[in-house]
Order: C-alpha cells, then sequence, then structure tokens
C-alpha cells in the first residue's frame, strides 16, 4: 500500500471579474512509498502548495483521486495519519509555544494530559527548549517554523507533510531541519516535503517528483534519475611528464601542480588510469560528476 | 521631550477650548428664526430609534427642560404641545414629561386647555393613575371656571386606585359650585359616612350643613314670596306658612335646629356660619 | 473536546484583544456617567439612570457582538490560521460552531462585566434591585447571540468591511421590521405579497428582545412572548449557523 496516492488530479481556479478561467494542476500523479522522504520540486507558481491543500481538503478539485494510505485523504479519519506544515505557517501570536501544541492537540482529540508531556518532548526535539512560556508575538521566522514543525508532530503521524519548510531558514536552521526530516524517517515516518530549493532536496530525499506548470514531468528515485546522468569522470593525478600527455592526445588542465582531466566515456577511464599508473604518476582523484538535481531540473524546463 | 510633547497637548487642548468658547459668544444655539427645522411624529421617531426608544425620549425631554427654561426665547412655546406629544409618543409611560410639560403650558403659557389636552392623554396611557386627571379637573375648575368640566376629570380621578379621599371631596365641592345642590348634598353624605378621620368627618358636616341650609333657604324664600303675593304681606314667622297650608313642614338645619327667619326682610340665615365660601 | 478546544481559543483570542475591553470600558463609563446626566432632569431620575445605563450596555454589547464575530474568523483566513485548524481531523461545521460558542463566551463575559457593574450601580444610586431587568439581560443575549451568527455567516464568505456594514444594516432592519407587519397585509400585489410575507420572515425580528423600553415604566412581563422570544433565537441561529456551514463548506481556502 502506498503512504500517498494522487491519480490524475485536476483543478481550475476561476478568477472572479472575468470568470475566465485557469488551469492550475493539469493532471498530477503522485505515489510515495511508506517510509520515504519525498521531495516535491517546482519553481513558485507551478502549483506545490495546490496540490497539497487539494490533498488535505482545504480546496476542492475537479477530477481525480487523492489517497493516504489506500484511503480518501479528504475524509477525517484519515487526516489523523497526517500531520502538516503549512507554507510561512502563522499561529496566533497571542498563545504560548505550550499553548498552541496543547490546541492542536486537542484538535485531534488527545487528551489534555498527554498532549502536555508531547508538547515538552516535541519542543525540546525542535529546539525550543526554555521558550514554552514565551508568547508567539516574540518568536522570530525561524522560530515559528520549527514551533510549526513541532505542531505538525503533535499527533504522531505516519505521515508528515511539508510546505515549504526551509523558506526562511537560516544555514544552521536548515541543517537541524534536514536532520530532523531524516530521524522522523528513520522512526518509520514517510515525509512529503515540498521546496523550491534544490540543495536541501538533493541532500535527502528519496523519490523526487519535478512539477511544472501543474503538471508532473519527472517522478522517480533521486539515484535512478541522477545515476543515468553521469556526465563525466573527473580524474586528477600528478607527477606525470607534460609532453607524454600531450603526445598521448589527452587534453587537461593545470592547477595547483595538479592536472585535471575530464572524460566522458567510461571505457577511456580505465585507460587514462592505466596510462598514469604505467607512467609513475600518482592519482589523487577519480570523482564521476553526475547531473546535480539542478541540472535535471533545469534541462526538463528546457526541453 | 515627552513633557514638552505632552504640555504642547494640553495647551493646544486650552486653546481649542478658547475658540469654542468665543465661537459660543457669537451664535445663539437657540435663535428665535427656524426653532425646528422639522419635526418628525413621534411614531417616525420610534422606528428611527432602532429599538432606543426610551433613551431618545430622556434626549428629547432632557432638551426640552433646558429648551423651555430659556426665557430669552420669546417665541419658545411655539412647539410645545408638539415636542411633549413626541416625547409622551416615544415613551407613554414616562411620567415626568407629563407632569413637566402641562407645568409648562399651564404655569408658562396660560393655556389650560392645552395642558388639559396633555393631562388627558397621560391619563389614558397611564390608566391608574388618579393625580393626571386630579390636574386636569383643578385647571378646568381654577382657571376655566368649566365646573362641569372639572367635575368629569374629579369624578374620574376618584374612580382610580389609590385615589386620596380629597379628590372626592374636590368633586363634590365642584358639583356644589354647579349648583346641583341636592345632588352634591347626596355627594357630601356618602363622604360622611364613608369618613376615615375626624378631620374629614368635620369637613363633610359643615359642607352639609352649609349645602342643606342653602337648600332649605331657597325653598323658604320662595314659599315667603309666594305667601307675600297671596297675602299681599310677609308671614310674621315660618309658622305662618305651615298655618295658610304652603308648607307642611317646617325644615330644621342639618343639626336640628330652627333656622331664623327675618320677618323685615323676609330671608333665612342660618344658625352657624362658616368661613369658607365659594371660590370665585 | 474539538469544538471546545476551538471555542475555548476563540474566546482566549478575543480577549487578548483591546479592543474587546475598550468596548466594555465605554459600555461601562456611559453607564457611570449616566448619574451625570440625571443632574439635566426632572422628576423620576432613576428611570432615566436605567435607560441610560440599559441603552449604552446594548449599544456596547452589540459592538462587541458585531465586530469580535467578525474579526476573528475573518483574521483566521486571511492570516492562514485556518490551515492549522482544517488540516487537522476537524470538520468545517465543527470550526464554525467552535467559533460561535466561542463568541458566545466572549460576549457572555463582557456582558455580565457590564450587568454586575450596572446592578452596583443601581443599587448605590436607587437602592434597587430590579430582577425584570436580568430578564432584559437574557433576552440582550439572545439579540447578541443572533447578531454573532449573522456576522459570522457574512463573514464566512465576504470581507470583514462588506461584513459589517451586512451586519449592522441586519441589525437595524431587525429594529424597525415590526413596522412592515401590518403593512405586508395591505399589499394588494398578489407577487409582491408574497416576496414580503418571505422577507418578513426571514428577516431577523430583533425588536422583540428589546423589553428595555417596557421594563423600566414597570408594565408587566409576559413570561409566554419571552420564552417565545427565546425559542426564535434558538432557532434562527441554529438556521445561520447550518446555511454558514454550508457556505463555508464550499469554501476554497486558496
Amino acid at each position: 500500500m502506498k503512504a500517498i496516492e494522487i491519480m490524475g488530479l485536476k483543478k481550475t481556479f476561476t478568477s472572479n471579474f472575468m470568470l475566465k478561467k485557469y488551469n492550475v494542476l493539469k493532471d498530477i500523479n503522485i505515489s510515495v512509498e511508506k517510509g520515504e522522504i519525498y521531495g516535491f520540486l517546482g519553481p513558485n507558481g507551478a502549483g506545490k502548495t495546490t496540490t497539497i491543500k487539494c490533498m488535505l481538503g482545504l480546496i476542492s478539485f475537479d477530477s481525480g483521486e487523492s489517497f493516504i494510505c489506500g484511503k480518501n485523504s479528504r475524509s477525517l479519519e484519515e487526516r489523523k495519519k497526517i500531520g502538516f506544515l503549512p507554507e510561512h505557517p502563522y499561529f496566533y501570536d497571542y498563545l504560548t509555544a505550550k499553548e498552541l501544541l496543547c490546541f492542536s492537540g486537542m484538535l485531534f482529540s488527545i487528551p489534555v494530559k498527554k498532549v502536555k508531556n508531547k508538547a515538552k518532548d516535541l519542543l525540546k526535539l525542535v529546539g525550543l527548549e526554555g521558550k514554552e512560556d514565551l508568547k508567539l508575538k516574540k518568536f522570530s521566522k525561524g522560530m515559528i517554523q520549527r514551533l510549526g514543525f513541532a505542531q505538525a508532530l503533535i499527533n504522531d503521524p505516519e505521515i508528515v507533510i511539508l510546505d515549504e519548510p526551509f523558506s526562511g531558514v537560516d544555514p544552521i536552521g536548515r541543517k537541524e531541519l534536514r536532520d530532523l526530516i531524516i530521524s522522523l524517517k528513520n522512526s518509520g515516518k514517510t515525509v512529503f516535503f515540498s521546496s523550491h530549493i534544490l540543495q536541501d532536496m538533493e541532500m535527502i530525499v528519496d523519490t523526487v517528483g519535478i512539477i511544472l506548470e501543474g503538471e508532473i514531468i519527472k517522478q522517480g528515485k533521486l539515484s535512478d534519475l541522477i545515476s543515468h546522468s553521469v556526465q563525466y569522470y573527473e580524474v586528477v593525478f600528478k607527477d606525470v611528464d607534460e609532453s607524454l600527455l600531450k603526445s598521448n592526445n589527452i587534453g587537461f588542465k593545470l592547477k595547483d601542480n595538479n592536472y585535471i582531466t575530464k572524460l566522458k566515456d567510461f571505457e577511456k577511464l580505465n585507460y587514462i588510469i592505466e596510462f598514469i599508473i604505467m607512467n609513475h604518476g600518482k592519482i589523487v582523484s577519480v570523482i564521476p560528476i553526475k547531473m546535480s538535481l539542478e541540472d535535471i531540473f533545469l534541462k526538463e524546463i528546457k526541453g | 521631550m515627552k513633557s514638552k510633547l505632552f504640555i504642547f497637548v494640553v495647551v493646544s487642548f486650552i486653546l481649542a477650548g478658547v475658540f469654542q468658547y468665543d465661537y459660543d459668544s457669537h451664535i445663539n444655539y437657540f435663535s428665535e428664526k427656524n426653532i425646528f427645522v422639522t419635526l418628525p411624529k413621534g411614531k417616525t421617531l420610534e422606528i428611527l430609534s432602532f429599538g432606543f426608544k426610551n433613551f431618545v425620549a430622556d434626549m428629547i425631554f432632557i432638551w426640552s427642560i433646558q429648551f423651555y427654561s430659556n426665557y430669552s426665547l420669546m417665541n419658545r412655546f411655539e412647539y410645545v404641545e408638539d415636542i411633549y406629544n413626541i416625547i409622551t409618543d416615544l415613551n407613554p409611560e414616562y411620567k415626568a414629561p407629563y407632569y413637566v410639560g402641562s407645568w409648562i403650558m399651564a404655569l408658562e403659557l396660560n393655556d389650560y386647555k392645552m395642558a388639559i389636552r396633555l393631562l388627558q392623554k397621560a391619563s389614558k396611557n397611564l390608566n391608574n393613575e388618579w393625580d393626571f386627571d386630579f390636574e386636569s379637573g383643578y385647571y378646568a375648575f381654577k382657571y376655566l371656571k368649566d365646573y362641569k368640566l372639572a367635575e368629569k376629570y374629579y369624578r374620574k380621578a376618584a374612580g382610580k386606585p389609590g385615589a386620596p379621599s380629597f379628590v372626592k371631596r374636590w368633586q363634590a365641592h365642584t358639583v356644589y359650585m354647579e349648583d346641583n345642590l341636592t345632588y352634591a348634598f347626596k355627594m357630601w353624605l356618602e363622604i360622611e359616612r364613608g369618613a376615615k378621620n375626624k378631620l374629614e368627618k368635620n369637613s363633610a358636616l359643615n359642607h352639609l350643613y352649609q349645602i342643606k341650609f342653602e337648600i332649605d333657604k331657597n325653598n323658604l324664600e320662595k314659599k315667603v314670596e309666594l305667601f307675600n303675593q297671596r297675602f299681599k304681606k310677609r308671614p310674621y314667622n315660618l309658622e305662618a306658612l305651615k298655618r295658610k297650608g304652603i308648607l307642611y313642614i317646617i325644615p330644621k338645619d342639618f343639626n336640628g335646629d330652627d333656622y331664623i327667619y327675618d320677618f323685615k326682610t323676609g330671608k333665612i340665615k342660618a344658625k352657624k356660619v362658616f368661613r369658607w365660601k365659594k371660590f370665585s | 473536546m474539538k469544538i471546545r478546544a476551538i471555542a475555548l481559543n476563540t474566546f482566549k483570542e478575543a480577549t487578548r484583544n483591546k479592543i474587546y475591553y475598550l468596548l466594555i470600558f465605554f459600555g461601562v463609563f456611559f453607564v457611570l456617567s449616566s448619574k451625570l446626566v440625571t443632574l439635566l432632569t426632572l422628576g423620576d431620575k432613576v428611570k432615566v439612570l436605567k435607560d441610560l445605563g440599559l441603552a449604552s450596555i446594548n449599544f456596547f454589547s452589540v459592538l462587541i457582538a458585531i465586530f469580535t464575530g467578525i474579526d476573528l474568523v475573518y483574521k483566521e483566513i486571511e492570516k492562514k490560521t485556518i490551515y492549522n485548524i482544517l488540516s487537522k481531523p476537524v470538520s468545517r461545521s465543527c470550526f464554525i460552531i467552535g467559533k460561535f460558542f466561542g463568541l458566545a463566551l466572549t460576549l457572555f463575559v463582557a456582558l455580565i462585566s457590564m450587568v454586575i457593574i450596572f446592578f452596583l450601580f443601581m443599587l448605590l444610586f436607587s437602592g434597587e434591585f430590579d430582577v425584570r431587568i436580568l430578564v432584559y439581560f437574557i433576552l440582550l443575549y439572545f439579540e447578541l447571540l443572533i447578531i454573532t451568527s449573522i456576522s459570522l455567516l457574512f463573514s464566512s464568505f465576504s470581507t470583514p468591511i462588506l461584513s459589517s456594514v451586512f451586519t449592522i444594516s441586519l441589525y437595524l432592519i431587525g429594529h424597525v421590521i415590526w413596522t412592515f407587519n401590518e403593512f405586508k397585509d395591505k399589499i394588494v400585489n398578489p407577487i409582491i405579497k408574497t416576496i414580503s410575507y418571505i422577507l418578513y420572515y426571514i428577516l431577523p425580528n430583533l425588536e422583540k428582545f428589546n423589553i428595555k423600553n417596557s421594563i423600566v415604566v414597570n408594565s408587566d412581563l409576559d413570561s409566554s412572548m419571552i420564552l417565545g422570544s427565546i425559542c426564535y433565537a434558538i432557532f434562527y441561529i441554529s438556521a445561520l449557523l447550518i446555511l454558514t456551514i454550508l457556505i463555508f463548506n464550499k469554501r476554497e481556502f486558496k
């Protein structure tokens, strides 16, 4: 059974004035396996948030289906299994962190006493210890984001849906957030998060879906997507006679006494390595330069 | 810096107040011309008050008190009846405007009929209150000298719950003033029987004595005149009337004493004379 | 439990807003300042005290009902805090009902604090404690609940300014509609007559809760009419809440 399965989701918005229709979601098909981290990638305005809102029943959709653990994701029962962090979360600024978590917990019908303990643990988890009784008015953006993360976990969800969790978070915070997401995965939860920032995604996701103008244009395991596209191998070596290289028609660049060679062919790689060793050179490194998510992304957009 | 600004604020307010004072001294809010642009009916105002009709009535009433006590305005009474009608339409059970309105109408404007109209509206709206009718009766009695009308109001007042006993005495007195002596006598008899204290009883007895005297006096003097016509001379005493068959019984006064007959003038006098007399 | 959580949170939000206290303060202020106004009047001063006191409590509690009702729902949508609620296993009807009870609690606390001050004030200056005025406050509370549900209805699909205009208009209409009671029978045209009958019964009739005018001048209370008014309020509020839920269910949170 898939954790999340969305099939043929379509959505049009009608503008209020001219009754003009906008196809926001043209055909969304997403499937997320249990226990994986799914990255939902796309530029701003591609329909990431709309897809999530459709899934959670915040907006209606025209056609298609959306399942969570095989059941309609819009039913209240299924929502008990979901933890959700909205984009740019804003919480009641008159509440304290503890009060907000208790409120969130009560919406899941969790007994107050249990919620209080859970809230303590979660605040510790997201690094907001000692801020329990501080009004949210005084929270910074990053702190709000962490708190939002905590409230998404209050019900111990099977599936955590995060909408742009990295936006507005400083580099240290991002590192912590990435660690948090990985720890969620390690505790057996499925994480679905959207982002337009590739670097964050590349480091942690198992599966990636790329959305562009309301369509999923590519979906697959990150390892598959990337291994298929090793662009070239970069071989760094030293202590080889320059003239020998030239005579054997090997192109190179010189950098800090190291020679750098770029090779597209896998067969030629063996030949080069053998050549260097036979000529008493020293290999510093051999790196397969893979296509980054960014490159894939750009390629898809252009192509 | 802050305290300086604060002083600035205070000074500004004071200056604004000075200008307001200056403005007030140039303008007359209650000007003689165009006192009112329009006068809505009470019902209209009731609708426009959106459920705050008591509040609106209070406000107009309070305004009217200030307005009608402004003696510099000569034509201020032009719409007095309309104003009090509006207030009392808005709040028919509010007693004070009826009193104050009728006082203004009667005592300032001397329009007693208008005052009675307002008081009668009160009597209609506050059905269990006797004093509006009593006051109406008083104005009719004292200023209009319409004893029939006054008697009507006193009777109404006397019939209402809680009316004090003096209302009935006033009514009896107006009946007497109407020269309906037998009816007045009957009324005073009732009052005498129902009297609760000595004062009431004595008062009733005095009135009874006086009225009986007046009735008997009229009667006797007529008989004397008849005697005079028949025998061309006045009777020497009242016994003579009985002897000649003109009178069967010689009436006595209320205390059972004989009346005093003056042979020379033919007039009858009572033994007791009370100091009170008819209002004039 | 969910409804209670939303209601309590609504109450918290309302009571942590300064406007709420400001309006209560003004209500109390005008109750107290009625003492000054009685200096200008002749005759029954207690009547004027009661009139002004009841009028100011009425006025300011209605303001609280209109503005907190509109503000709290709109803010929730505008600031997207509603996402946190509706993405959890909370149905939209649950949200609306929770909001309603939260507002009801807010109004109750506001009203009761003004009422207590009013009664203390009356006790101090006139020495009387008129229990029948309490009946008026109960009816006023039901009127406030109707106003709140109207503002809830409008703010479920409209902007705050439009909602306030609509709600205030309906409040005013609600206090003059009794004048159409006889008027509607006199219409000859059957279509217009039908329309005016429908409108007459659909629009809120709030004047029936307004016994403050008669209570001050000591006329008798008709208990069956009071009970009828309360039943009217309960059914009217239920209808409005269901309508609000129906509209809110269709609403998209873009």
